[in-house]
């Protein structure tokens, strides 16, 4: 009888420890919420980059078995002019675009966060070519860049520079250039937005401060601001890099790589690869790509260990 | 019982019809082409009709998205009866991807240039749809106004470098070449020098580096007629950029040009409508061959490359009936109608000289500018592999034409390449 009176209590007992236990280790909860996710991660992440080391390794083509045929890919890249002149090019780009596109993104940044005339207006003007994809901006740069009637060589002309007008995408000298600048046209506006959201959110009273303490605005730029906002500005360069290593449609709409290779970036040539070379087998471009990988890899950990703040600032 | 007798009698001849039913598919090119893609659809309903029970699918592509298309769905064992397929595409023959037509397609009514161009070690894998040669159209009145005969069988050597120059100096652009979305239209001037220079068999040993060098002097003085030629100004400047479609207005309608070195299908834009692009009403076309470079070895040798053809998947499970249907298409009356409708040339044995009505004359300019031509199968793109294509698309294609580069480097660069 007494052992009936006192169920209830075992029971509620029980479940409460059983509670306690799940709370103490809910693994089973993390993976039914996790499970969906690394499977879409799976399946479209790690397999397709799994099988393409596997494939850097082997000679894939129809009707075949794939065959193993160890590192001589790899020993063939190194060799492979084209492969090191994109790559030349592409770590020229991702060099030189994130330093333009940051540093002209701050001084843009500061002249709103100043309030300059029609900054509202600036602002959605400055911001509006991230908007379009590259392949719209790709056809309109080309008819500014066009020789005959172009945008840019009718300014020149007009201004009495006649013989400085040229085949922009044209010539090997020109052409890298002016998708370098295309490319910082267009993704300026961008981080002029993220480096303005950093700025207006600074601590007030530590630029009173520095007022109070009659900084002008040059030092207070520079020894307040700029440490300030270090991290965005670090990794707004990080994340150009990476856009610039990867960099394809800008490419293949404007030049496809020419003149001469001038504008060949690794992406493009790997395509040029996997689907013009008029060969079945991916093994080779498979090579280009992990290479490729590990290098990009290699660049954003060096960038972060670069740009790493040994000590933390305090306000 | 009534009811299963009924429904199994359903099911019978439903899978009787479904026996009896066949599909073919075809993927092809040419979304873009209206009369091409008319002139196939046509010749499939009308193989349907024939061959009741029978239905032809047909996708129609640009060529990059087909070519990456077919070559995911061909590995996975997933690929359409039949698909377009050029014929510098040896893949689908080195991995065993299409079937040999050898005994399959009625040669009888194919012409044998397009058959040895199909060729690969002793099989005839592709059914020559569409040809086309490489000619120099000319606009005549800006000839005459620049007081300059250009005779059909072509200007040879100093001569058509002055008839450049006096066309350049006039202020007019003597060749309208642009290669803004091409691997190729740069390179005429240049690959029909170096046949003309070579002959057939050393132009061809030449592209495939199987003997004949690049550093060989013959080839030193075509380049160099080509590089006089290009230095008299013969391209417009904005030449890297002029796209295809471009470069056709840029000779017959804005600004103008007095010569442009095109494919024979040169009439399935120009030929269109002058408010679609097309030429002006009443333009002076002609057709010329040449230039011609001093001591050339073959100066009636010319290029014929087969384009746009059909080829039948290996792992077809309708393989006589995809036959059956090229065969439908290859015969001279089918010839004749791809004329008539293309204004392009075929591999299918036709007589354009049964062409009447406003076309009648360009096909007997073509056919007189053809006139005991001697031809070399292909443009050098559908000659070449891997690293030589790439460097002459990038070198002679290009970089030469524009200047960029001189024959010394030319010879470096591309001897480099094999």
């Amino acid at each position: 009888m007494s052992r009936d009176v006192n169920a209830p209590a075992t029971a509620h007992a029980e479940a409460a420890q059983e509670a306690e236990r799940d709370h103490a280790n809910p693994f089973s909860a993390i993976a039914i919420f996790l499970l969906p996710a690394l499977i879409v991660y799976a399946a479209f992440t790690a397999l397709p980059v799994a099988r393409t080391f596997y494939n850097s390794t082997h000679l894939i083509v129809p009707n075949r078995p794939a065959e193993w045929v160890g590192f001589t890919h790899y020993v063939e890249l190194w060799s492979d002019q084209m492969f090191w002149k994109a790559v030349w090019n592409t770590l020229t780009w991702a060099a030189v675009a994130p330093v333009l596109e940051v540093s002209i993104a701050t001084l843009l940044a500061l002249a709103l966060y100043a309030k300059v005339p029609f900054s509202r207006f600036l602002r959605v003007a400055w911001f509006t070519p991230v908007l379009m994809s590259y392949v719209v901006v790709g056809i309109l740069w080309m008819w500014i860049y066009n020789f005959d009637w172009g945008a840019l060589n009718a300014l020149l002309r007009a201004v009495g520079l006649g013989d400085w007008a040229r085949p922009w995408l044209g010539h090997p000298d020109t052409a890298l250039p002016a998708l370098i600048a295309v490319t910082t046209w267009m993704w300026t506006g961008f981080n002029m937005v993220v480096i303005l959201a950093a700025m207006s959110s600074l601590p007030s009273e530590v630029l009173e401060a520095a007022e109070l303490d009659n900084c002008g605005w040059l030092a207070k730029l520079w020894f307040v601001i700029l440490p300030l906002i270090r991290p965005t500005l670090l990794n707004l360069v990080v994340l150009s890099f990476i856009g610039k290593m990867k960099i394809f449609d800008l490419v293949w709409v404007t030049t496809q790589g020419n003149p001469l290779w001038a504008t060949e970036t690794v992406s493009t040539y790997v395509y040029k690869r996997a689907f013009q070379w008029r060969t079945f087998d991916l093994g080779y471009p498979s090579t280009i790509a992990v290479i490729w990988f590990v290098i990009v890899l290699a660049g954003v950990l060096g960038l972060t260990f670069l740009f790493r703040q040994r000590d933390r600032l305090e306000y | 019982m009534k009811r299963i007798s009924l429904a199994v009698t359903v099911a019978a001849v439903m899978s009787a019809s479904a026996s009896q039913a066949q599909e073919l598919t075809l993927w092809s090119h040419w979304a873009d082409q209206a009369a091409k893609v008319e002139f196939v659809e046509g010749a499939a309903r009308a193989f349907e009709e024939a061959n009741p029970g029978v239905t032809i699918n047909i996708s129609w592509y640009q060529k990059e998205p087909l070519y990456a298309a077919l070559k995911t769905a061909l590995t996975a064992g997933q690929g359409p009866d039949i698909f377009y397929a050029e014929t510098d595409q040896t893949e689908y023959m080195e991995n065993g991807l299409v079937l040999d037509l050898s005994d399959g397609l009625n040669w009888d009514n194919i012409e044998p240039w397009a058959q040895e161009v199909w060729g690969w070690q002793d099989g005839v894998y592709g059914f020559p749809l569409e040809a086309w040669t490489v000619e120099t159209y000319t606009n005549q009145a800006m000839l005459e106004e620049a007081g300059i005969a250009m005779p059909v069988g072509g200007l040879e050597g100093q001569a058509f470098v002055d008839a450049v120059a006096k066309i350049a100096e006039a202020g007019q652009t003597p060749m309208a070449q642009g290669v803004g979305d091409r691997p190729y239209p740069g390179a005429f001037l240049t690959h029909e020098i170096l046949v003309k220079k070579l002959g057939v068999a050393d132009y061809q040993s030449l592209l495939r580096g199987e003997g004949v060098e690049w550093t060989d002097p013959r080839v030193r003085e075509a380049l160099e007629f080509a590089k006089a030629i290009i230095d008299a100004g013969a391209h417009p400047a904005s030449f890297s950029s002029i796209k295809l479609g471009e470069a056709h207005r840029y000779f017959h309608t804005s600004p103008g040009a007095a010569m442009f070195q095109m494919g024979s299908f040169y009439p399935s834009r120009a030929f269109a409508a002058p408010d679609e692009g097309g030429q002006p009403d009443g333009f002076p076309l002609g057709i010329v061959n040449g230039p011609i470079p001093p001591g050339a070895a073959c100066p009636e040798c010319k290029t014929i490359a087969v384009g746009g053809s059909f080829v039948v998947n290996a792992g077809t499970d309708h393989a006589d009936l995809a036959v059956a249907f090229l065969n439908s298409m290859a015969s001279p009356e089918m010839g004749n109608n791809w004329l008539e409708a293309n204004l392009v040339g075929t591999g299918i044995k036709a007589d354009p000289s049964a062409i009447e009505g406003e076309n009648a004359t360009y096909f007997q300019k073509l056919a007189a500018a053809n006139a005991g031509a001697r031809y070399t199968f292909g443009i050098p793109v559908q000659q070449m592999q891997g690293t030589p294509r790439e460097t002459f698309t990038q070198v002679i294609n290009q970089a030469f034409p524009a200047g960029l580069v001189g024959v010394d480097e030319v010879i470096s660069i591309m001897s480099a390449a094999y």
